[in-house]
C-alpha cells in the first residue's frame, strides 16, 4: 500500500507540474492530469480541493476568480514563485526515487 | 439540471469558515460538480446517472468538510498564533530580562521590604520599565491583528512564564529533596512562594498589564469571538 506521504508528494508534483504550463481551474486541472498521465492519476473533487487549499496556504499556488468566455466564474490557480522554486527539487527527488526503484526491480528480475 | 450550489450548501452546512470564504468554497465545488456532470452528459450518460456519478466523487461530505477546514485554517492559525502571541510575548520577556540584568550590572540592587517575617524583593527601576514593555508586547500583538485578550496575554507573557516556572519548580523540588535525604519544611516553601510570587510575579504582572491596558485604549480591537479563535477554531470542523 502506498503511504499517505508518497501519495501527497506525487499529487503535489502533478499539480505543480501541470500548472507550470499556465493557470487552470480545479476541474480543468484534474482533467489535464488525468489526460497527461493516461488515466494513471485521477483526482476526484474530494481529493483535489483540500490539496489545492493546502498548497495555497503554503503559497505554492494562488487562486483568483475569473470569468470565462461563456460568463462562468471559475477559480483559476497559478503557480507562484515559491511554487516554481518548490517544483524543481521535487522533480529531482521523484526522478531519483523512480530510478532507484527501477534499479531495484531490475536487480530483482536479474 | 440540479441546483449544484444548493446541493453543496446542504452538504457543507457545517463548514466553519468565514462567510465569504465558505461561499467561495461552495461556489468552487459546485462549479466542479457542474462541469463533471456536463462532461458526463456529453458522453451520453443519462441525466440521473450523471448526477449520481458527479456526486459520487465525494463519498463522505463530513470528512471533506473537515479536510477543507484543516487545509484552509491550520497554517493560518499557526501563523496567527506566532505573530499575535509568541513573537510579542517572547520579545517582551527577552527585553525585560535584558533590562533586569543590565540594571543589576549597573549596580541597581533590589530593595528589600520586610513583610510578616519575609523579605520581598523589589527592583523599582525594573518595575517602572515593565509597563512600557507590556505596552510594546500588546502593541505588536494588536498590529498583527491580535484580539484584546491575545494582546493582553502577550503583554503579561513574562509574568506568566515566570509563574509557570515557579509552579513547576516547587513540586519538583518537593519530590527531589526527600529523595536526596533532606526534610522539606512546607512553611518555608509556602513563605518562599509567597515572597517570590509577590516580588517576581504579582507586581511585575500588574505593571506589564497596565502597559497592555494602556495600549488597548488606543490601538485595541474590540472584544469579540475572535478572542477565542486561537484555542477553539480547530474544534469546529
Amino acid at each position: 500500500m502506498i503511504g499517505s506521504g508518497i501519495k501527497r508528494g506525487t499529487a503535489e508534483l502533478a499539480v505543480l507540474s501541470v500548472l507550470q504550463d499556465g493557470p487552470l481551474h480545479g476541474y480543468e486541472l484534474a482533467r489535464r492530469i488525468e489526460q497527461q498521465t493516461n488515466g494513471a492519476l485521477r483526482f476526484t473533487l474530494a481529493a483535489l480541493y483540500p490539496m489545492l487549499y493546502r498548497m495555497e496556504q503554503q503559497r505554492w499556488i494562488r487562486g483568483t476568480w475569473e470569468t470565462s468566455a461563456n460568463g462562468r466564474r471559475r477559480r483559476c490557480y497559478r503557480l507562484t514563485p515559491a511554487g516554481k522554486k518548490k517544483l524543481s527539487p521535487l522533480q529531482r527527488e521523484w526522478a531519483e526515487l523512480f530510478r532507484a526503484l527501477q534499479r531495484l526491480t531490475k536487480a530483482a528480475h536479474a | 439540471m440540479p441546483d449544484w450550489q444548493k446541493l453543496v450548501r446542504e452538504r457543507l452546512s457545517g463548514l466553519a469558515l468565514d462567510p465569504r470564504e465558505k461561499e467561495e468554497v461552495r461556489a468552487e465545488l459546485a462549479a466542479h460538480l457542474e462541469e463533471s456532470y456536463e462532461a458526463l452528459l456529453k458522453e451520453n450518460v443519462p441525466e440521473q446517472a450523471a448526477v449520481c456519478a458527479a456526486l459520487f466523487q465525494v463519498t463522505d461530505w463530513r470528512d471533506l468538510q473537515r479536510r477543507i477546514f484543516d487545509a484552509k485554517k491550520k497554517g493560518h492559525i499557526m501563523t496567527k498564533r506566532l505573530h499575535q502571541l509568541w513573537i510579542p510575548g517572547f520579545l517582551t520577556m527577552g527585553l525585560s530580562i535584558v533590562f533586569l540584568v543590565t540594571l543589576q550590572k549597573l549596580g541597581f540592587n533590589a530593595r528589600i521590604v520586610s513583610w510578616r517575617d519575609s523579605d520581598i524583593f523589589f527592583y523599582a527601576p525594573w518595575l517602572v520599565s515593565l509597563p512600557f514593555l507590556g505596552a510594546l508586547g500588546a502593541y505588536i500583538s494588536s498590529r498583527a491583528g491580535g484580539s484584546r485578550g491575545t494582546a493582553l496575554l502577550a503583554s503579561i507573557f513574562p509574568a506568566l512564564a515566570l509563574t509557570l516556572t515557579f509552579l513547576l519548580m516547587f513540586p519538583i523540588d518537593m519530590i527531589i529533596e526527600p529523595i536526596i535525604g533532606r526534610q522539606v519544611d512546607f512553611k518555608i516553601v509556602a513563605a518562599a512562594l509567597l515572597k517570590d510570587g509577590i516580588g517576581w510575579m504579582l507586581f511585575p504582572g500588574v505593571a506589564l498589564l497596565v502597559g497592555g491596558f494602556f495600549v488597548q485604549l488606543f490601538f485595541g480591537h474590540p472584544l469579540s469571538s475572535r478572542d477565542t479563535t486561537i484555542g477553539s477554531e480547530t474544534t469546529h470542523a
